[in-house]
């Protein structure tokens, strides 16, 4: 998920005769990548040019002789699930912003004060075993006699109704701990790279904590926190199994979820496929612009 | 975020204030680190409950009889996935780094196509291929293979990048001089120098490959049922039961294993700019 710098080895240019080898280097670089590209060209570039030509047919005449080119299913994404391509965008924003305010703290509590890096890094690659399992364990923790169900009858929430009183809430919540490990690994990356020095040198010229961060961190910063941001948002775009198991009918209404009822259970797939060409859309200009602010040298 | 230090005030205020943000400061980080952890330790204290009241270990007999061909296969895919991507991206890392090829970040970004899709598109639009073109292994255990290798041969490519970048040319140089073939001095001495980058993109690769559910939604057919797709069928049809949470611990348990093993022998400075950070 790194975009990877490359150095291009300067190829001597001394000697004649060097310009055949160069050639010959060249073609057997070509041959060492052949099967990389072959399998991404195969199951990568080819079904999204099949998803596209998909989704300007009706409904699935595109698997009968005779495919009827229409571009009735963007014009009915249009009219009727405008408010999908909302939600979906909605969501991943809050999640990602949840993601930026509660992370940034801990990235910066991680590099400046914690002497136990590794076992946090250990235990966040919990969520990083997938949205499934983090759903599914979410709906026990925060469910019915669940571990905090004292502590929220403590505070007044009642807990035997707190899964399905805020839905909004929990989908949010459940998409950001998924998340979150890329947040903090970007941000983490990024203040690593600040010299505590600096902090030291504004407080001690007498600025309060809030201008130091307004001034000196997160200036500094930024970079990392735009592509932790940007890369939170896209994972987010995608989601599938968190709405379905924490959200009503309200935070259902998500692309991906319904271009897997339109085509996998209506047999929809002209219209399946023109959302699934709507979210490669967004999915793929969230990643260009985190790539460029990222400059490459940061990673997912 | 940070104390603030009073100049001049009473020095015992100062330091119990700095040691109250401390503590907060900590004990920030273990609630989360809380949080990271509390569905996986819920899911297996709800997998040891009987339904019938009291605990037993019934969900997983359940889980390691009924789903034991889920979890063959999810071994199986997961193998085959990882020896692949190993075959594939070594070999590419190779012509990104040491060849002057034309047009390399064009190939690059092209390559890794795949691991910016959103799942469901990345299922929806390999269930049409499959479908239209390749319906002689539609549903099969090598479309899923496939699947999982253009999905996830990036995130072995690039540690192996990473690792080839910072990899002397001397020490190949070195061997051949000494008169040691092209292919012995890669077995012998690059790649096993090369070894940490490998083992870092294994690690990737198990841990998706392992917990993938989405893009085998669309596209495994009806007898190649990997364990999280289980997991996820069984929940979507009859909602939750102690045999998939049994078998969801199963699968974060193994995983976590693998994870673990792998700080424990490597460290984690190998992760450096991949997905495990």
């Amino acid at each position: 998920m790194a975009e990877v710098v490359v150095d291009t080895p300067v190829p001597p240019r001394s000697t004649v005769g060097d310009e055949s080898r160069d050639w010959r280097k060249a073609l057997t670089g070509v041959g060492l990548l052949a099967p990389a590209i072959v399998i991404a060209i195969i199951f990568s570039i080819i079904p999204l040019i099949y998803l596209i030509n998909v989704s300007l047919t009706r409904e699935s005449t595109f698997f009968f002789n005779n495919p009827q080119y229409t571009f009735d299913n963007y014009r009915l994404i249009w009219n009727r699930y405008l408010p999908h391509v909302w939600t979906t965008i909605r969501l991943a924003t809050l999640a990602s912003l949840f993601c930026l305010i509660f992370g940034y703290p801990f990235a910066y509590i991680l590099v400046r004060k914690v002497q136990y890096r590794d076992l946090v890094r250990i235990l966040m690659t919990f969520p990083l075993f997938g949205p499934l399992y983090l759903t599914y364990g979410i709906r026990f923790v925060f469910g019915v006699n669940g571990p905090l169900a004292p502590l929220f009858d403590f505070i007044g929430v009642d807990s035997r109704t707190l899964l399905f009183a805020y839905p909004e809430q929990m989908t949010i919540f459940g998409m950001a701990v998924f998340t979150f490990p890329f947040m903090v690994m970007n941000v983490v990356a990024a203040l690593t790279n600040v010299d505590p020095t600096l902090e030291e040198a504004a407080r001690t010229l007498g600025s309060r904590p809030w201008q130091v961060f307004t001034r000196v961190l997160f200036p500094l910063s930024w970079p990392g926190v735009l592509a932790g941001f940007l890369i939170c948002f896209g994972w987010n775009l995608g989601v599938f199994i968190v709405p379905m198991l924490l959200g009503n009918i309200e935070q259902q209404r998500v692309l991906s979820l319904a271009l897997y009822q339109k085509a996998m259970s209506q047999f929809d797939y002209g219209l399946g496929s023109a959302m699934g060409v709507v979210l490669m859309l967004l999915a793929f200009t969230v990643t260009w612009l985190s790539l460029r602010f990222s400059r490459g040298a940061l990673a997912t | 975020m940070s104390e603030t230090t009073a100049i001049g005030g009473p020095s015992r205020f100062r330091s119990s204030g700095r040691w109250l943000t401390s503590g907060l400061q900590h004990a920030y980080i273990w609630l989360w680190m809380a949080l990271f952890v509390l569905p996986f330790l819920t899911t297996v204290y709800r997998s040891l409950e009987d339904p019938k009241g009291g605990y037993s270990f019934e969900g997983y007999r359940f889980a390691f009889g009924s789903f034991q061909d889920a979890l063959i296969l999810s071994l199986q895919t997961t193998i085959v996935t990882i020896v692949l991507n190993i075959l594939i991206s070594i070999p590419a890392a190779y012509a990104i780094v040491r060849y002057p090829i034309p047009g390399k970040r064009t190939i690059l970004a092209a390559l890794n196509v795949s691991l910016y899709t959103p799942g469901a598109v990345m299922g929806l639009s390999l269930s049409l291929l499959f479908a239209y073109r390749l319906s002689s292994i539609q549903g099969s255990f090598w479309a899923l293979v496939a699947a999982y290798v253009v999905g996830t041969f990036p995130l072995m490519l690039i540690p192996v990048i990473v690792a080839l970048r910072d990899l002397p040319t001397v020490f190949g140089e070195a061997a051949r001089t000494l008169g040691a073939g092209r292919w012995r001095t890669l077995l012998r001495v690059e790649i096993p120098l090369l070894g940490p980058g490998i083992t870092a993109g294994i690690l990737l690769t198990f841990v998706i490959v392992f917990n993938e559910f989405l893009v085998t939604l669309f596209i495994a057919g009806k007898g190649n049922q990997t364990a999280a797709l289980t997991i996820y069928n069984i929940l979507a049809r009859a909602g939750f039961a102690p045999s998939t949470a049994a078998l969801a611990s199963i699968m974060q348990f193994t995983s976590f294993v693998v994870v673990l093993l792998f700080f424990k022998v490597f460290g984690s400075r190998y992760l450096k700019g991949t997905y495990l950070g």
